[in-house]
């Protein structure tokens, strides 16, 4: 066997407040407006912004009613360093925080989620992990013209514009067009799967992700000049739309 | 406080040259104490596009290598006030055409109380066409309704805003788009590209659309920059586009197709 560290999509539920009823309330009905999406979907729980106030929390119970809603309890984070002991032994393990943003984020709402990404770490696993940088994305206004190269060695490529045909736009990360994308785009070049690409009018001449491309010939995607959302699944390339 | 405008294409014969003789002269014709600096060092054609190619004498290279003063390689034009050429030079080529030497000569200019400098690009990215638009503040983007000439006039736009002095300084070029040979009827066939698709793809401000013209040519031939045909459309479209580029606010006409009467219809 090989236990790694890993990154995954998970959804946070920050709590707002420290009542496990409310709580468990708002997030049914938050979940009866998709329930396939968040049937049996592992959730982590935010503590930051009830960090004084946490002993008030009953968190066995709180992990009950996540279990009975049919979600997959997997931690706690945000948590003081001596709030650890209490939330193990109510079943919980405990994860590091994640990004410093989100505390200020929400704020009328008592429980929100977000779709975020966050390091998931084996109950098991030692603490300290080499910490994942954060992502860095690197924002474009004008428009990539032909004949330009766009590289982005770290993180996601944010273009507020078009990119033109005879352009090629590549990141680390996934690519986001508030265009037209009309050149060659590559996400994930040093191999991150998880790279996605996005763009509001899809033209492009070649489209890659971690390696695997493709080169969209008329007639090869109904999406021609609708927004879409690329991504990989295995080591095809799904084109889908996105509205 | 002077301006220099590039006219620029990428793409060769869409009609670069006659443009800019157009808009110089157009410019001047408003006053505008005008210069047109023809870059093409050995393809020298903005002499005949103007008519002068017989009062050439010194020519841009010579002003650069110090071989004449700029005074005495300025031809006035005898048509319209204010309007000066600079030709190139046909027994050279682009390597001639000095960053110091090609601003020494802009700065001259605008020390001599030019309002407009027009520099007429040559076609493609080499030397030429990048010292045509090292200096601009603004530029004039030439381009036919057909794909490759769209694409390269994208490829030129990039280069602007990456490339030029503007740009090495922080600043923006300032883009304008001129569709020029346009053909109402093509585009309604779909042989042709329409306005709305080439503004589409290329994102900048239409400042304005020529007609395909049978007077362009001729003017050409004669000698005669086409704005100073007031009867004929291209004339007329450059004259608008002029009118729009100092700010005035005018409908684009042309570019519909023209709609015969039923007299027309049966006698031509």
């Amino acid at each position: 066997m090989e236990i790694k560290g890993e990154m995954s999509m998970l959804n946070v539920l920050h709590l707002h407040s420290t009542n496990v009823k409310e709580i468990a309330d708002q997030l049914e009905k938050k979940r009866d407006e998709v329930p396939s999406f968040f049937l049996n979907s592992p959730v982590i729980v935010d503590c930051s912004l009830i960090v004084e106030t946490l002993a008030e929390l009953d968190l066995a119970a709180l992990k009950q009613r996540l279990i009975d809603l049919m979600f997959v309890p997997v931690g706690v984070r945000g948590v003081e360093p001596e709030q650890q002991a209490a939330i193990i032994k109510a079943g919980w393990s405990v994860l590091r925080a994640g990004p410093k943003s989100s505390k200020k984020a929400e704020a009328a709402a008592v429980a929100e989620e977000a779709s975020e990404s966050d390091e998931v770490k084996a109950p098991a696993e030692v603490e300290e992990t080499p910490v994942a940088s954060a992502n860095i994305s690197k924002l474009i206004e004008k428009p990539v013209r032909s004949g330009q190269q766009v590289f982005v060695e770290e993180g996601d490529a944010v273009l507020l514009t078009h990119t033109s045909a005879g352009s090629e736009v590549m990141a680390s990360g996934s690519v986001h067009v508030y265009g037209a994308l009309r050149g060659r785009v590559l996400a994930g070049v040093h191999g991150d799967t998880n790279a996605r690409i996005f763009c509001r009018s899809l033209d492009a001449e070649l489209i890659a992700i971690a390696g695997r491309y493709q080169l969209l010939d008329e007639g090869d995607t109904d999406l021609r000049g609708k927004p879409a959302m690329i991504r990989l699944d295995g080591e095809k390339l799904i084109i889908e739309a996105l509205d | 406080m002077s301006k220099v405008i590039v006219v620029t294409s990428g793409k060769g014969g869409v009609g670069k040259t006659t443009s800019s003789a157009a808009i110089a002269t157009g410019l001047a014709e408003k006053g505008n104490k005008t210069a047109v600096i023809d870059f093409d060092v050995g393809l020298r054609n903005l002499d005949l596009i103007m008519g002068v190619e017989r009062r050439v004498v010194y020519d841009f290279v010579n002003v650069i290598n110090g071989e004449a003063t700029l005074k005495q390689a300025l031809i006035k034009d005898k048509r319209v006030d204010n309007l000066f050429i600079l030709p190139a030079s046909q027994t050279r080529d682009k390597d001639a055409l000095s960053q110091e030497g090609v601003e020494s000569v802009i700065e001259e200019l605008k020390a001599d109380g030019f309002d407009y400098i027009v520099c007429d690009s040559p076609a493609g990215i080499e030397k030429g066409a990048f010292m045509a638009l090292y200096f601009a503040d603004e530029a004039i983007v030439v381009t036919n309704p057909e794909v490759s000439s769209v694409r390269d006039s994208d490829r030129i736009l990039g280069i602007l805003q990456s490339r030029s002095k503007a740009a090495e300084r922080g600043d923006t070029v300032k883009e304008h788009l001129l569709v020029t040979r346009y053909s109402p009827e093509r585009v309604e066939g779909g042989d042709m590209l329409s306005v709305d698709d080439i503004v589409e793809i290329l994102s900048i401000p239409l400042l304005g659309v020529i007609p395909e013209s049978g007077s362009v040519l001729q003017a050409s031939n004669s000698g005669q920059p086409v704005i100073l045909d007031k009867a004929s459309t291209a004339g007329m479209a450059y004259s608008d586009a002029i009118d729009r580029f100092l700010g005035e606010d005018i409908p684009h006409r042309f570019m519909d197709i023209e709609k015969k009467g039923f007299f027309k219809k049966l006698f031509g």
